[in-house]
């Protein structure tokens, strides 16, 4: 079919689907891509595309890089909605895009899926390629974390484009000798924050030294494998930092970086990395250091990304933990606070949580802060208080529900301060019984 | 006190999926019961093991980079771990070590990892990388008389074959290769399996029977153990097994 006439049915379906209140999601990219598998190259862009990959922190990081673009004048284009397959980003251009493919927008910034990267990117003009953290998520999927990272290498090996790279994540940084051509590779770092520590306390990835195979060196972890490293054998990991956050305090939720002072609405060090990354971002594209202060001092996701709300009058925060570190980071935060509270943890084992849910052994439940009781929900609330239960958690103060409505219904009985873990597919369930 | 030794191999090489739940899951039906357990690990570069000196050996499985690093390491150690198994230490074996302990491992490009050889049986990556024995799985098997379900998840690319003594009859799920009848290799002192989850966090009867046999012959007794409260893992087992064996 010419790529007109399915731009301009997928334009009619989607004018449909408004009517009737529905986003779409994946679903014009996918029949539009099962009509031609080649369409992308059909389209006409005219402006930087910007990507963000990572296994934590996509979304987070791509809407905070679209909203500051926004905040600066620009007109942007991005998946903010978190659909970030190949069939989710080519939604997104068939309802932006003119019947002949052009795109008219001075950015294109996609989250991507990153087993994706190297799929979309092959015929997509890329010119900014952001990379957080690589750790183990949905390995039903990828196959493990390793080839995931060795393709995209090989993609980056005739890639020119500006790369952006967290330097202390060894998964991360490798990839700055993918093009030993490309002199656009920019690597941010965070300093050493309060709650820095000399030994993992979470489980991690990459210990060993992917260019000479000698086990890699740390200063210190920030959290997970995040932290300063270096190969002592080739002395990889020492590379000059292009933006590096100083001054974290996680408490007043602000940080320095090049001195200037950033205030954001967030309080966890995994938050920083995200916005040091936003910072390194738009920085290549000389963005006003005053917008992106006010962009990240009003930057918030109501979508149970760290989302602080009141229900029934109890203060209560929800995060999405698709994995070990994203549980971990939500632990992290929970530790940090003195008050007395309880956690409410809802795990699913459907096809895109991945069937697998081993991985709950990887978070550490170890001498929780403060918590008084534990509610678990969702198709594995049982593997989940096994979980809790064997890290020393008194198994009496432990309530698992399959039924979620029930799960809530019984975490609000009392009015102590909530949190709450969901994964993926338990989010918005959770967010439903919540009345959000 | 009552104690039992454990050696961890390799904590920091194989450690995916979660495996080392076991070790914990171990550890607190010990405390629970007023047992100690020392839990000492052994990676690369650390000063050699005595593996008599232990009474449960464990290791998980890995990354594949990762696994022919240490299979070299291991093989130092070939006489001294066919003593201890010959002298009823147990081994509890998942995944990438269970492989490392049989003939050999034949990758996808048809290069060799040699194993242990301490087992007959051997292990080969099926031609296409993308083809993994992926799933939740059930499989019946018999500890000292007694037929019990375990419960796992298996995640695993290698095909092993020439098994004479399995863990288990496969009821739901693959086992040693795509569609088997049979998972995992079993002798008195030995359970090598591919079998996550962690193995150990839903099955608290095999648990409590590698703790039993690793009890009687350090005391030359025959311990009854004390029940613990396992209402979870009762009702998680309940909920798990209606879900996977009544389709
Ligand atoms: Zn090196």
């Amino acid at each position: 079919m010419k790529n007109f006439l399915i731009i301009l049915i997928m334009k009619i379906f989607y004018f449909i689907l408004k009517i009737c209140g529905k986003k779409g999601g994946n679903l014009l990219g996918k029949i539009a891509y099962d009509w031609n598998p080649n369409i992308f190259s059909y389209f006409k862009v005219n402006c930087p595309v910007i990507a963000v990959t990572a296994t934590n922190g996509k979304t987070m990081t791509n809407n905070a890089i679209a909203y500051t673009l926004k905040m600066a004048g620009k007109k942007v284009i991005s998946n903010t909605e978190g659909n970030n397959m190949e069939t989710g980003i080519l939604s997104t251009i068939l309802k932006h895009c003119t019947l002949s493919g052009k795109i008219k927008a001075d950015f294109l910034v996609f989250e991507v899926d990153e087993s994706y990267v190297p799929v979309i990117f092959e015929e997509f003009n890329l010119d900014t390629l952001v990379v957080l953290d690589f750790f183990r998520d949905q390995l039903d999927r990828n196959g493990e974390v390793e080839s995931l990272i060795l393709r995209i290498n090989e993609f980056l090996k005739t890639y020119n484009g500006n790369l952006v790279l967290n330097n202390d994540d060894p998964n991360v940084a490798r990839l700055g000798k993918a093009n030993p051509e490309n002199n656009h590779i920019y690597y941010f770092s965070v300093e050493k924050y309060k709650y820095a520590s000399k030994n993992i306390k979470e489980a991690g990835e990459g210990k060993f030294c992917p260019f000479c195979n000698s086990r890699i060196e740390y200063q210190y972890y920030q959290y997970s494998h995040i932290g300063k490293f270096k190969c002592p054998n080739c002395s990889y990991g020492e590379n000059e930092i292009y933006k590096l956050a100083t001054d974290v305090n996680l408490k007043n939720r602000t940080f320095k970086v090049d001195d200037i002072p950033y205030q954001i609405r967030f309080n966890s060090i995994y938050n920083v990395y995200n916005f040091v990354a936003v910072i390194s971002c738009v920085s290549l594209y000389n963005i006003n250091t005053k917008i992106i202060q006010e962009a990240l001092a009003k930057f918030v996701l109501n979508n149970g990304r760290l989302e602080e709300v009141e229900i029934k009058g109890v203060s209560t925060i929800i995060n999405l933990a698709k994995n070990p570190t994203g549980a971990n980071v939500s632990l992290r935060i929970l530790n940090e606070d003195d008050e007395e509270k309880e956690l409410l943890f809802v795990l699913n084992d459907n096809i895109a949580d991945g069937l697998d849910v081993s991985w709950i052994w990887d978070i550490n439940f170890d001498t929780l802060n403060h918590v008084s009781r534990i509610i678990t929900a969702g198709t594995r609330a049982y593997d989940i208080a096994i979980r809790i239960k064997t890290s020393g958690f008194d198994q009496d103060k432990i309530e698992p529900y399959l039924n979620l409505n029930e799960a809530v219904k019984n975490l609000y009985k009392t009015n102590t301060k909530k949190y709450i873990i969901a994964n993926y597919t338990s989010l918005q369930p959770t967010r439903h019984a919540l009345g959000l | 006190m009552k104690e039992l030794r454990i050696l961890y191999l390799y904590p920091d090489i194989l450690e995916l999926y979660g495996d080392f739940g076991n070790i914990q899951v171990l550890q607190y039906r010990l405390e629970q019961r007023g047992i100690k357990s020392t839990v000492v690990p052994y990676s690369i570069g650390d000063t050699h093991p005595d593996f008599n000196d232990y009474d449960l050996v464990f290791a998980g499985g890995g990354a594949d980079q990762e696994q022919g690093i240490l299979a070299e390491d291991l093989l130092k150690y070939k006489d001294n771990i066919k003593k201890a198994i010959k002298n009823g230490v147990f081994f509890l074996l998942i995944c990438g070590s269970y492989q490392l302990f049989g003939k050999y491992y034949k990758g996808v490009e048809g290069n060799i990892i040699p194993g242990l050889e301490i087992f007959n049986y051997y292990t080969e990556a099926l031609a296409d990388r993308k083809k993994r024995c992926i799933g939740n799985i059930v499989i019946n098997t018999n500890l000292n008389g007694k037929e019990t379900k375990i419960i796992g998840f298996e995640n695993h690319g290698g095909q092993t074959f020439n098994i004479d003594t399995p863990f288990g009859n496969v009821l739901f799920g693959n086992g040693n290769k795509f569609g088997d009848k049979t998972e995992g290799f079993f002798l008195d002192n030995v359970i090598a399996t591919y079998l996550h989850g962690p193995l150990l966090s839903k099955n608290p009867e095999l648990t409590d029977y590698i703790i039993k046999h690793c009890l009687d012959r350090k005391y030359n007794d025959d311990f009854i153990l004390e029940p613990l409260n396992d209402e979870f893992e009762k009702k998680c087992r309940k909920q798990l097994l209606d879900r996977f064996l009544t389709n």
